[in-house]
């Protein structure tokens, strides 16, 4: 499966350097998409929200049924999808794509409901509230309600046709530690939950969460020193810690458009002594104020360079820029991204 | 750098005169200051800065402890590592970076288990509780998983510091929270926890609150954990938290004198951003919330300021007549006599243009702050290199 026809692209060129950097090692969009379950992990800042918006856009856009989970649920998700906070319950953005936002005590609620048939009412807050204690000293429970919550949903079927209800999960997981206390509470449960009526729930929660056909991991960073440390640790972590599969890593605003000779040649004759009153005059205001631009422009595209070289070397996966896009967050900038990663990966 | 040295007099020595400017000045009096923000706005690097702008203003041992994990500030500072014991960061290499110190400056990592276990000896009545709780497997995970638990440790760090009186100023960093908040309510939120009648609960056991008769009611509460989570969990945490609860005097104790040295005068928040949504609307946030708490605000830092040029609006005219006129390539072509073509007129408009338009909202969150409340905002430009090493840190220190 290509990308969807009508996607328009960017004008967006990328540099020498970035190109070899991605060439090799692709990943197509198709394959992605396929999964059951992508877990959207980095550090806070890296853009998360919207590349969980901007893949579920392209799912939906190739024609499948895609819920966005929203874990953090501080509603930055449903405004990146150009919608209001949405609730615990799925709540349709457009056609094929609903977005829901997870709250552990909700969670909790609805968890006793689906596997111990336990009524949802108000008397059961004085036990939710004891189980919260517990899950804050026992690893697992609380995560485990955000990663059952999700396999929950992997899990349902259409009533009639008994075909799942969603094709692709797509999850924006919580800033890096705690995407990665979610992915690993199956295992750590397991190791501590002998026995109890949650085993069972978790040995499959466990095996969706390891399955690299049904589950996968994107990383965020960005070209910056902490964001791109974190993303190279949080591999290594989620790997080891959970045994979930890191397929992609994205690097958000990434600039690279080079600087050529021709760009320097034009500031340096503008600006000569012998033109910059002439040019002053033809263009509004001095040109020699330009400078600044080209110069920020030269010191990102190098540090972009430098921070993807940096991932490519340290991460066994492909590392796809995406560029910076100056709208503010929300569904503008969401397409904005969506395209660049379509155009990259397909 | 070392090949200043042998030079006659090197620029930036001569520039050593006009600085460090006034928030190293402004902060200097103060015992404890405390940075926060969001994760990702360089509140580490600020605070080093901050730390090393103090010391060069006031002739004081500054300690700055920090909570970033990464070797890095260790390598800006230009020494080996950090660990819990602090380390001086020797005089003549700052010098060497452009920056005279008239005090003393070190900086020091917090070891968040170490401060957990210091904790825990402290408050246990007896060293056998101590050690019983220090050996339960949960209590590793409760201190690592419990919200707020780093920050906590952070606080009780800061607080043993400046109790021992060691240091003039102490510059600390706060640990990369999904919320600030966290480490304001961590205090009461400990203190709450260790005595909440539900843990009394699930201890089982005679609850020293004597909520013994709660203990029948919850049985079938109880029962439902047991069934969800297992028997023998439940236990463990159960035999967990009937020691925590043996500390409580103490902890709530402290949680009342760490609220009183946070909200003293001899104390300052500095909250740290940049203009990025996400981090600028909790900083904004932070600060309403520090005025509710009555802790004290004392600047904020603006990280990551896109420079004044990007707003002149004689630059934005001529970026935009690059970028929209038709003919200007022509004209160009013609004037300077050199072929350049609509595409590379375009570029460079829009290299400028697209930074102005970030430069504009900028203004604008730079305003709104200015309306939080009146303490000093000091801008850090957007350096064109990144702070990796001391010299960045003397650049942000002079910034301050």
């Amino acid at each position: 499966m290509s990308s969807p026809a009508g996607t328009p692209r960017r004008s967006w060129r990328p540099s020498t350097a970035v190109r070899s950097a991605i060439a090799g090692e692709r990943i197509e969009l198709a394959t992605l998409l396929r999964r059951r379950v992508i877990f959207v992990v980095g550090k806070g800042g890296t853009g998360r929200s919207t590349m969980t918006a901007a893949l579920a856009l392209l799912g939906a856009r190739a024609g499948k049924r895609i819920l966005a989970i929203d874990v953090d649920a501080k509603g930055d998700l449903a405004a990146a999808l150009g919608s209001p906070p949405a609730g615990f319950a799925p709540h349709v953005v457009q056609h094929n794509l609903s977005v829901l936002e997870l709250r552990t005590d909700e969670s909790f609620q609805e968890y006793l409901n689906i596997y111990f048939k336990v009524p949802r009412l108000t008397r059961l807050t004085p036990l939710a509230r004891v189980f919260d204690f517990i899950a804050t000293g026992v690893p697992g429970p609380r995560d485990m309600l955000v990663v059952g919550k999700i396999a929950y949903e992997e899990r349902r079927k259409e009533s009639h046709s008994r075909a799942p209800v969603w094709d692709l999960i797509l999850v924006d997981c919580a800033a890096g530690g705690q995407a990665e206390s979610h992915l690993a509470a199956p295992k750590a449960m397991l190791t501590l939950v002998r026995g109890g009526l949650i085993r069972a729930q978790v040995e499959w929660i466990d095996a969706l969460i390891r399955d690299s056909r049904r589950t996968t991991t994107v990383l965020c960073a960005l070209p910056e020193e902490m964001p791109v440390v974190e993303a190279i640790e949080l591999n290594e972590r989620l790997r080891k810690g959970s045994g979930v599969a890191v397929d992609m890593c994205v690097l958000n605003r990434a600039v690279d458009e080079p600087v050529t000779t021709a760009h320097r040649r034009l500031m340096a004759a503008m600006t000569d002594p012998e033109h910059a009153d002439a040019v002053a005059q033809r263009l509004g205001g001095s040109a020699a104020l330009l400078e600044a631009g080209i110069d920020l422009q030269a010191h990102l595209n190098g540090t972009t360079a430098r921070y993807m070289r940096q991932l490519r070397s340290k991460l066994p996966m492909p590392v796809v820029p995406v560029p910076f896009i100056v709208d503010r967050t929300g569904l503008t900038t969401t397409r904005a991204v969506a395209d660049a990663l379509s155009s990259r990966l397909s | 750098m070392s090949g200043d040295e042998s030079a006659p007099v090197p620029e930036r020595r001569r520039s050593v005169r006009k600085e460090p400017g006034g928030l190293g000045r402004r902060l200097g009096s103060l015992e404890v200051v405390i940075c926060c923000g969001s994760g990702g706005v360089g509140k580490t690097t600020v605070s080093a800065a901050l730390g090393m702008a103090i010391a060069a203003a006031e002739d004081k041992r500054v300690l700055v402890l920090t909570v970033d994990p990464a070797r890095r500030l260790a390598t800006a500072l230009g020494i080996k590592g950090i660990g819990a014991e602090p380390v001086r960061i020797p005089k003549a290499r700052l010098r060497r970076a452009g920056i005279t110190v008239s005090g003393d400056l070190e900086a020091a990592m917090l070891d968040m288990k170490q401060a957990w276990d210091r904790m825990i000896e402290r408050y246990s009545p007896d060293r056998a509780t101590a050690q019983r709780i220090l050996r339960n497997p949960l209590y590793q995970r409760i201190t690592d998983s419990f919200v707020g638990s780093h920050e906590y440790a952070a606080i009780e760090a800061l607080y043993e510091l400046h109790d021992a009186g060691e240091y003039d100023c102490i510059v600390i960093d706060t640990p990369p929270s999904r919320n600030a908040l966290d480490f304001l309510e961590a205090p009461s939120r400990l203190t709450d926890f260790v005595g909440s009648r539900l843990l009394s609960l699930l201890s089982g056991g005679p609850s020293r609150f004597g909520f013994r008769a709660m203990n029948y009611a919850a049985a079938p509460f109880l029962r439902l954990a047991d069934r969800l989570l297992g028997a023998e969990v439940l236990a463990e945490v159960s035999d967990f938290v009937r020691q925590l609860q043996l500390l409580y005097d103490g902890i709530q104790g402290r949680a009342r004198s760490v609220y009183r040295l946070l909200r003293s005068p001899q104390t300052g928040f500095v909250v740290v951003t940049t203009l990025e949504q996400g981090p600028f609307s909790e900083a904004e946030f932070f600060c309403t919330k520090l005025r509710e708490f009555k802790m004290p605000l004392r600047a904020m830092v603006v990280n990551r300021v896109l420079p004044d040029v990007f707003r002149d609006p004689g630059g934005v005219a001529a970026a935009s007549t690059l970028v929209e006129d038709p003919k200007v390539a022509a004209w160009l072509s013609n004037e300077l006599r050199l072929r350049v073509s609509a595409d590379t007129a375009r570029f460079v408009g829009r290299t400028f243009l697209t930074r102005s338009t970030l430069a504009q909202r900028e203004v604008r969150q730079l305003a709104r702050l200015g309306r939080i409340g009146d303490v000093p905002i000091v801008r850090i430009p957007l350096f064109s290199e990144e702070v990796s090493e001391l010299e960045g840190l003397v650049r942000i220190a002079k910034a301050l």
